[in-house]
């Protein structure tokens, strides 16, 4: 694995193809945890964490066990599954280990679930670190560190998305467009801006 | 329980409870695949049919399904309709399945499906819940077509393929992310104002 | 309550009537070196800047009429936005793009969120690069300086970006032309020295702080020195401070009170930012030029800024 290859991924997932702004996934738990700060960064480590691990989780499943026994055309079900399985176990694991950091991420693990992020990135990954059902060179450390990145993009987003909408509750924005159009404004003026770094090479 | 009508029913999905543009679900895919009005279209389709046929076989099994295991079931139904249509569409229709990329794989977390498996499959009959699929299908395939079709004319200044005008310079803008957000953004201004002034 | 922003934020005890003073002060600041853009590029570029700010001012009257707000038109701000925008835009654009961009910069940029005080991005910066997204081709065809058949040419930091010239002098030009403003560019960007000598006025009258400014050229001044094209250390200073809009950006746009952190420590991590992405985007992005797209971005982060900033100064835990 090359440092090149590596900063485009780091570069690109963050900003340039950021997965809320340019990818559009993960609208939904965007708009749903952008009111404040505070549960934006709990919501922000509990995606990064679940797009790390399910990236590795999927990548090991599509290599070892669906192409071993060409059942590829099973991806959706399998990965939506594991992604499923994984969420829960991790919040069990949590609730045991730690009721402090449960109290602060435990109710948006399960949310995490329905994030079409999350099944996003492994469907990302296996798309552009798989030729013709072979692994390409490195591969696997590819695949992790793209859902790490994407994870760090969404919760940059999500955060700047966040105290912007705590000053904007201050404001008298116009009637109709408060709450969801005026934060999909904000979205725009971003996705305007993060365009600076288009066309990035090195 | 008192008696639905079924017009209503099939009716309320289009524009009374519009899943994009009223409940505000299933957003990814309606800023995702909006370039044109042709993407809009197939997918539409696409969610539309995952919807009718999820609908079906959760009502039809909603006796039979343990309330606590509920979810998981509802996925299992949803993820193997999702890779029917994907299969389907990889088959007989390769250029609007390779425009839609992976959110055809992805329609089986769209939160529109595991919403109205939820809300309403898993509660009422048979024929109500088709024509309930049937209609947040299709309002959902309605916003889609709104939204690409701003999208489109003013993006790339043309309709379903067809050249508008000569000489208009679009707005590349819109066919880009942020065009998309835009568009979404006063649509539901728009829809807002409409319905404050009524 | 949020238009006292500038009240607590100037050390001058002023009313609220002051609002369009301080307005106009930063848009008289800025005519110097309009002036001298309409001279090194032509007439062509007055009535750029004139229908930018005829456009701006008229979209305000418009939809603070439809929305049956107070109407102040007159307050220097939706001028300033405009003459901001004109500013930002080549001589060579078609009379159509400065109209389009105007109105977007007042309705969605900035009526859209409230209207003045209220708007998180730059108005004026947010047309731009809603400009660049849409018609890229007009936004990057610069003319020569005193061409009479109006011939077009790429900007120096472009040449650079393309690899064609290593360093400025090799197309003929000096310090004094880049100092003066004698070189392809936006209408309002050229002229360094008129809008350097506009800062200074502003500063004198405490208009705007040094502190954004300052910590946005050091870093953008030590990175291009450090980290060069051709080597370590070997970068031009000067150079990296009077090509290209940063000028312009960092003393008339950076240091927008509504749109930058209110405290100074803010301030100054706001200026580094701005700074920092510069660098990164003349020396890896696709663009020749980013101060314009560092600032938009920086807007984005100063919400942020504040928040966390506000939190340790009361010496409260940190919220993570």
């Amino acid at each position: 694995m090359n440092l090149q290859q590596f900063l485009l991924i780091a570069i690109g997932m963050v900003f340039i193809q950021n997965f809320i702004l340019s990818k559009f996934l993960g609208l939904c738990p965007f708009l749903g945890v952008s009111h404040e700060v505070k549960p934006a960064i709990s919501m922000g480590i509990a995606v990064i964490f679940v797009m790390t691990f399910s990236s590795i989780i999927t990548w090991l499943i599509y290599r070892y066990i669906l192409i071993r026994f060409d059942l590829v055309y099973l991806r959706t079900i399998f990965f939506i599954l594991v992604i499923a399985t994984f969420v829960q176990l991790t919040e069990m694991v949590i609730q045991k280990v730690n009721l402090a950091l449960h109290k602060a991420l435990g109710i948006y693990l399960p949310l995490i679930t329905t994030n079409c992020a999350v099944l996003g990135v492994t469907f990302l990954n296996i798309d552009s670190f798989f030729v013709n059902a072979k692994p390409v060179a490195g591969s696997f450390l590819y695949s992790v560190s793209q859902g790490f990145f994407a994870g760090l993009g969404f919760s940059l987003v999500l955060l700047l998305m966040a105290s912007i909408r705590e000053r904007l509750d201050l404001c008298d924005t116009p009637e109709s467009l408060k709450g969801v159009p005026i934060a999909f404004i904000t979205a725009s003026i971003m996705s305007l801006a993060f365009m600076g770094f288009s066309g990035f090479r090195f | 329980m008192e008696r639905k009508r079924p017009l209503k029913e099939f009716l309320k999905g289009l524009f009374r409870e519009n899943p994009v543009f009223v409940i505000i679900l299933g957003l990814c895919p309606a800023l995702a695949v909006s370039t044109s009005v042709e993407n809009a279209l197939g997918m539409g389709v696409a969610v539309t049919f995952v919807l009718l046929f999820s609908n079906l076989i959760i009502s039809s099994l909603r006796r039979v399904i343990p309330e606590k295991i509920r979810i998981p079931c509802f996925i299992v139904v949803i993820a193997s309709f999702v890779t029917i249509t994907d299969l389907l569409m990889k088959g007989f229709f390769p250029l609007v399945s390779r425009g839609l990329g992976i959110f055809v794989p992805l329609i089986v977390v769209n939160c529109i499906i595991m919403g109205r498996a939820e809300a309403y499959a898993s509660k009422n009959p048979i024929f109500l819940s088709v024509l309930d699929g049937l209609g947040m299908g299709l309002g959902f395939t309605l916003a889609l077509v709104v939204i690409s079709m701003v999208r489109e004319v003013l993006g790339a200044g043309t309709f379903l393929g067809f050249l508008l005008a000569k000489g208009f310079r679009p707005l590349t803008v819109m066919i880009l992310p942020s065009g998309a957000l835009l568009t979404l953004g006063l649509l539901m201004g728009g829809i807002n104002l409409i319905k404050k002034k009524r | 309550m949020k238009d006292n922003f500038f009240v607590s934020f100037s050390p001058h005890i002023l009313g609220k009537k002051s609002t369009p003073k301080l307005m106009w002060r930063v848009f008289f600041s800025l005519i110097p070196a309009g002036l001298l853009g309409v001279i090194i590029f032509g007439l062509k570029a007055l009535w750029i800047i004139l229908l930018s700010i005829i456009t701006a001012i008229l979209t305000e009257g418009l939809i603070q009429g439809l929305a049956k707000r107070r109407i102040t038109i007159l307050d220097g701000s939706a001028a300033l936005t405009g003459l901001l925008l004109a500013y930002n835009l080549p001589s060579t654009v078609p009379f159509w793009i400065p109209v389009i961009g105007s109105f977007f910069a007042i309705a969605i940029a900035k009526q859209a969120f409230g209207g003045l005080g209220r708007n998180i991005f730059n108005p004026a910066l947010a047309a731009r690069a809603f400009l660049m997204a849409c018609w890229p081709f007009y936004m990057t065809r610069f003319s020569l300086p005193f061409s009479v058949d109006a011939k077009t040419q790429a900007t120096v930091l472009t040449l650079i970006k393309d690899g064609k010239i290593s360093h400025f002098s090799e197309i003929s030009l000096n310090y004094l032309d880049l100092f003066l403003g004698f070189r392809g560019g936006c209408i309002g960007e050229v002229a360094v020295l008129a809008l350097l000598l506009g800062a200074i006025y502003l500063l004198y009258q405490r208009i705007i702080l040094l502190h954004i400014p300052l910590s946005f050229m050091g870093s953008l001044a030590t990175l291009s020195w450090i980290f060069d094209k051709q080597g370590f250390f070997k970068g031009d200073i000067l150079f990296s401070l009077f090509s290209g809009g940063l000028i312009l950006g960092v003393f008339f746009m950076a240091t927008d009170y509504v749109t930058s952190p209110l405290t100074k420590k803010g301030k100054i991590i706001f200026g580094l930012g701005c700074g920092v992405l510069t660098f990164v985007i003349r020396r890896f992005g696709g663009y020749p030029e980013g101060v314009s797209y560092s600032i938009l971005i920086m807007n984005a982060f100063s919400s942020l800024i504040d928040k966390l900033i506000r939190v340790k100064r009361y010496g409260e835990k940190k919220t993570t």
